[in-house]
């Protein structure tokens, strides 16, 4: 019976957000990937960013501080040329020449006004103040710039940022010239919250003027910056150790400060700066809109990017994951559902590839289980088929309480065919009887080949005892033509056993076991088909234990040899003896050996038992021997044992050397049935025997198929007819003719003939008329044990030969 | 030019006329060593002369818009006056302590005549053209002189006595040591000689003439 096959574990339910799963996987690996490549992208690219920015601000504020100093050096440049002007003025020049100090400072003043200086101050070529507008006790003091006199004199003018009394101005220097330098006049304009709001306007930047005298702290002149950040700017100066002039960041009011400081004056002791400053929001707000909107366009991107690697994660796995379905279903025994084939893609192929397997393993399974139900030779059903069908049909009978039967039938003496025609027709034979009985059958009854020459019939419907007495009939019908194989004609028979469901068994193996009872019996009594009946199972049970017990019985001892006397009838004594193997069974007691002898040789344990006998044989003939009784020992030979050829030789050679008896003293008797089995081999078997010196004879002659041109080259001793022939001598003419043309053609052979079954003294008679040899049967002795027979012969040597008759039976 | 001629000559008589008439020869080089123009070599001694003898004026053109000769020297007391040759109208001034004066515009014959009787140097500019400039070395001496192109000045008709000789130059750096010399009776020539570092003259911007014509 097959198997189920065992359970599959659950199939795990995958959801595809598990860590474990490829969706996952896809969409983490992607979403990794994107956040790295983008975000080094983002941040290179704010990076490079800032670094633009930096360097844009940078840039601005030098240029910046360019346009200031250009800015600042053209206004310098308008004052100097206004204050040139101004001082050709001849008028101004009469004035300054006129000595008188009052008419000078009024009319710098004037003059001034006219240019917008905040202090005017006229010094001598001897670099002395002359007059000073803003503070006239300067008067009579040298000149606080000398420097600036020695410019303008090398110039023609000179200019300056200058410190004076706390408070940064612009300072320029012209020569009055009448028409040459007669004095020096010096503007002085006041570097103001005006002036650096002017500055801002051009450059865009905030501008601040601070300046420091030596060491002590910054003041702030000017500056564009509110109030509060003044004060903070300053405390950040106050923090610097040095001026740097390059650009930093500045904290201003909280704010950060882009700063470049730019030198405008630098003297040992006075430091004069102007400091530009670019707020960095403002100059880094264009980057900053570009980083966040770099920023938001990576993260709009990033979460694209997810939703569509989740889509296409899902695209994978979902036919991946029914793909995965389908195999488990397919696991599961279910061939039948094909996949999906959504897409021409890779998944796509894979689910054609899919089908196609699903295709292949559906006709593999079913070659398979054609293979495995089906019989090779015959294309019929095998038997686990069979035994399949029939345990269903049982099944189905139980619930539904209608009879079944069951036949088995083999084809009798097929052996015989196979061995004589050779295995290629024995195969065509059966193939042709699978044919014929399925001919012979209807499409409901199921008929099968067990195996061998076995074959079984389960009617399913009409399954009567009577429906399948009439199929057997119609199976022996089909069978009675005879076959013709290979130009061959052969008639087969077979015998059928006929089980019915429910009477002769419940279950499959009973009702198996009940056909093959009865087939056995139909096969014994050649009667054709028989039905079950429990009798024929006990003696076949019987049967079957006897082999058993058969085998066991030579081991244990169980079986003795009985001794028939030969009586030469010339002589009138025994010359030879034939021993007979009998079987003392513990339990049942005697065991005639018609009993178990031909089931031997049909299972090929007769060799064991004709080996045993041999050996007990061969010893007791040289006890008898030794003791000074000469009788020479005939031991049966089958036709297995005639088939081991120079393997049975060989032992009876061995048999004979062990007991140390010369092999004249030894006759091995083969039946000519058994001769005819296999005759060629027969022949040089009997030869190589005869080569030993062992004496033969063929047992049961005339019953057998065997040639006169046979016997002819036969190397035979003896020859011994059937007790058939002799026993019918007194009812039929025509026995006693044969026993006579026997005798007269075993003599002409050269054998000795050996009368078997004497019974009468007619019979004796006869055969004493005919010229036989020797004779053997119940009218001289029953076969007896040894110690018997040695009793009987002693009993006989001292009756006449005529007399010499069976008078003790069987122990 | 005749004049001038004239009144050299006539100090040459009045030269000749004193006793001991001894000539004085100045040369004059400047820093480099090329000789010097426009050195104004005057002498100055304890002897007295008769400072009311008239002297004839000297005049100070305008010419091409500039003041011809660019150097004069004259006795204190000379009246100076300033044609002006050019067909534009100039306005001449001077602020000099020694002689501030002004003439406003005009052209052709001078409108007035300026008595320098301060000695000292007055420098004329004009007003409305800046780069005009001369010099008139008003010194307290009949005896002067300026240098020539070869640097060369002579003074005749010294009468005998010691003397300072001083240079001036109106581009002199630095003041000039008057060097002394002693005129004996007889007629003799000194010479003196100076060493003036003065730089060249730098004339300022002058625009060219047909400017003037729009």
């Amino acid at each position: 019976m097959a198997e189920t096959p065992p359970p599959p574990p659950p199939a795990r339910r995958r959801s595809w957000v598990t860590l474990s799963s490829l969706g996952t996987r896809l969409v983490v690996f992607f979403v990794a990937l994107l956040v790295i490549v983008q975000g080094l992208g983002a941040f290179l690219v704010m990076q490079a960013n800032s670094q633009i920015a930096r360097q844009t601000i940078d840039g601005e504020l030098e240029q910046g501080e360019r346009v200031f100093r250009k800015q600042l050096s053209q206004n310098q440049a308008r004052l100097e040329q206004g204050v040139a002007i101004l001082s050709s003025d001849f008028a101004f020049r009469q004035a300054i020449a006129s000595n008188d100090t009052g008419t000078i400072l009024s009319v710098l003043r004037n003059h001034g006004a006219r240019l917008g200086a905040s202090v005017m101050t006229l010094a001598s070529l001897a670099n002395v103040v002359r007059a000073d507008t803003l503070d006239e006790g300067r008067a009579g003091k040298p000149f606080a710039f000398p420097e600036l006199l020695k410019l303008a004199e090398a110039d023609g003018k000179a200019s300056s940022v200058v410190i004076r009394d706390g408070k940064l101005y612009q300072l320029v220097v012209v020569p009055v010239l009448a028409p040459e330098p007669i004095a020096w006049v010096g503007p002085a304009f006041e570097v103001d919250d005006r002036v650096a709001k002017e500055l801002n306007e051009l450059t865009g930047l905030e501008v601040t003027f601070a300046s420091r005298l030596g060491d002590s702290a910054w003041k702030l002149h000017a500056s564009t910056l509110a109030a509060p950040l003044r004060a903070s700017l300053l405390a950040t100066l106050e923090g610097d150790s040095g001026i740097p002039a390059r650009v930093h960041d500045v904290d201003v009011g909280g704010d950060e400060y882009e700063t470049r400081l730019t030198r405008l004056e630098s003297r040992p002791d006075t430091n004069i700066v102007a400091i530009l400053q670019k707020p960095l929001a403002v100059g880094l707000a264009p980057f900053r809109r570009i980083s966040s909107s770099f920023f938001w366009l990576t993260l709009a991107g990033l979460s694209f990017l997810v939703g569509g690697s989740l889509v296409i994660a899902r695209s994978i796995t979902r036919p991946v994951h029914r793909l995965a379905e389908a195999a488990n279903r397919v696991q599961q025994g279910d061939y039948t559902k094909h996949v999906a084939v959504e897409h021409k893609d890779e998944i796509g192929q894979l689910a054609v590839s899919f089908n196609h397997m699903l295709d292949g393993i559906v006709s593999r399974e079913r070659e398979i289980l054609r293979l495995a139900y089906e019989d090779g030779l015959t294309a019929l059903p095998n038997r686990s088929m069979f035994n399949e069908q029939l345990g269903q049909a049982v099944r189905t009978a139980r619930r539904s309480a209608h009879p079944l039967s069951v036949l088995v039938f083999d084809m009798d003496r097929f052996k015989t065919i196979n061995d004589t025609l050779g295995h290629p027709v024995g195969d065509q034979a059966l193939r042709e009887v699978g044919v014929r009985v399925r001919a012979a059958l209807r499409d409901s009854d199921v008929i099968a080949r067990l195996g061998g020459d076995e074959f079984a019939v389960l009617l399913t419907t009409s399954g009567t005892e009577h429906a399948a007495k009439v199929v057997a009939g119609k199976i022996l019908k089909a069978l009675e033509e005879p076959l013709v194989i290979d130009g061959q004609s052969m008639d087969i028979t077979a015998s059928i056993g006929i089980a019915q469901f429910p009477e002769h068994g419940d279950d499959p193996n009973a009702l198996m076991r009940a056909a093959d009872v009865a087939m056995y019996e139909a096969k014994r009594t050649k009667s054709g088909f028989s039905v079950y009946d429990p009798a024929h199972d006990e003696r076949r049970q019987e049967f079957l234990t006897l082999l058993g017990e058969l085998r066991r019985a030579v081991e244990a001892g169980e079986l003795v040899l009985h001794y028939q006397p030969k009586m030469n009838l010339a002589e009138g004594r025994v010359t030879a003896v034939e021993a007979l193997v009998r079987w003392r069974h513990p339990q049942r007691g005697f065991i005639d050996p018609g009993q178990f002898i031909p089931f031997a040789e049909q299972t090929g344990y007769i060799s064991a038992i004709t080996r045993w006998v041999l050996g007990k044989a061969i010893e007791q003939c040289g006890v008898w021997e030794r003791t000074g009784l000469r009788i020479r020992m005939s031991v049966n030979i089958s036709a297995r044992d005639l088939q081991l050829g120079d393997a049975m030789v060989q032992y009876v050679a061995a048999a004979l050397q062990a007991a140390e008896l010369p092999a004249g003293m030894l006759c091995l008797e083969i039946t000519e049935s058994a001769l005819m089995e296999d005759p060629g081999s027969a022949q040089s078997t009997l030869r190589k025997l005869r080569d030993l010196g062992i004496t033969t004879s063929i047992d049961d002659y005339g019953t057998g198929y065997s040639s006169l041109a046979y016997i002819k080259q036969l190397a035979v001793n003896e020859l011994k007819i059937d007790r058939a022939f002799v026993s019918g001598m007194e009812a039929d003419k025509r026995n006693a003719a044969i026993v006579r043309s026997t005798i007269e053609l075993g003599h002409n052979l050269g054998l000795t003939v050996v009368a078997e079954g004497v019974e009468t003294d007619h019979e004796l008679a006869e055969l004493r008329r005919f010229g036989c040899d020797s004779a053997q049967g119940f009218y001289f002795a029953r076969p007896m044990p040894a110690a018997a027979f040695e009793r009987w012969l002693g009993g006989i040597r001292d009756k006449p030969v005529g007399e010499r008759s069976a008078t003790l039976g069987e122990a | 030019m005749s004049r001038r001629a004239a009144v050299a000559f006539s100090l040459l008589v009045l030269a000749v006329c004193h006793a001991g008439a001894a000539t004085l020869q100045v040369q004059v080089k400047d820093a480099a060593g090329k000789p010097l123009a426009d050195t104004v070599v005057y002498a100055i001694s304890g002897a007295p002369f008769d400072a009311r003898k008239p002297r004839a004026p000297v005049a100070v053109e305008q010419v091409d818009r500039e003041f011809v000769p660019y150097v004069t020297v004259i006795q204190a007391g000379t009246t100076v006056t300033f044609p002006n040759r050019d067909p534009i109208l100039h306005h001449v001034y001077s602020f000099s302590p020694a002689k501030p004066f002004e003439i406003k515009l005009y052209t052709g014959k001078s409108p007035v005549e300026v008595v320098f009787d301060k000695p000292g140097v007055v420098t004329l500019g004009c007003n409305i053209h800046d780069w005009m400039i001369g010099y008139i070395a008003v010194v307290p001496t009949p005896w002067f002189a300026k240098t020539d192109a070869a640097g060369t000045a002579i003074v005749r008709d010294l009468p005998a006595g010691a003397y300072d000789i001083h240079a001036w130059h109106p581009h002199q750096r630095g003041a000039i040591d008057p060097a002394r010399v002693t005129f004996d009776a007889a007629s003799s020539t000194h010479t003196a000689a100076f060493t003036i570092d003065a730089p060249p003259r730098k004339p300022k911007y002058k625009p060219p003439l047909d400017r003037l014509k729009y």
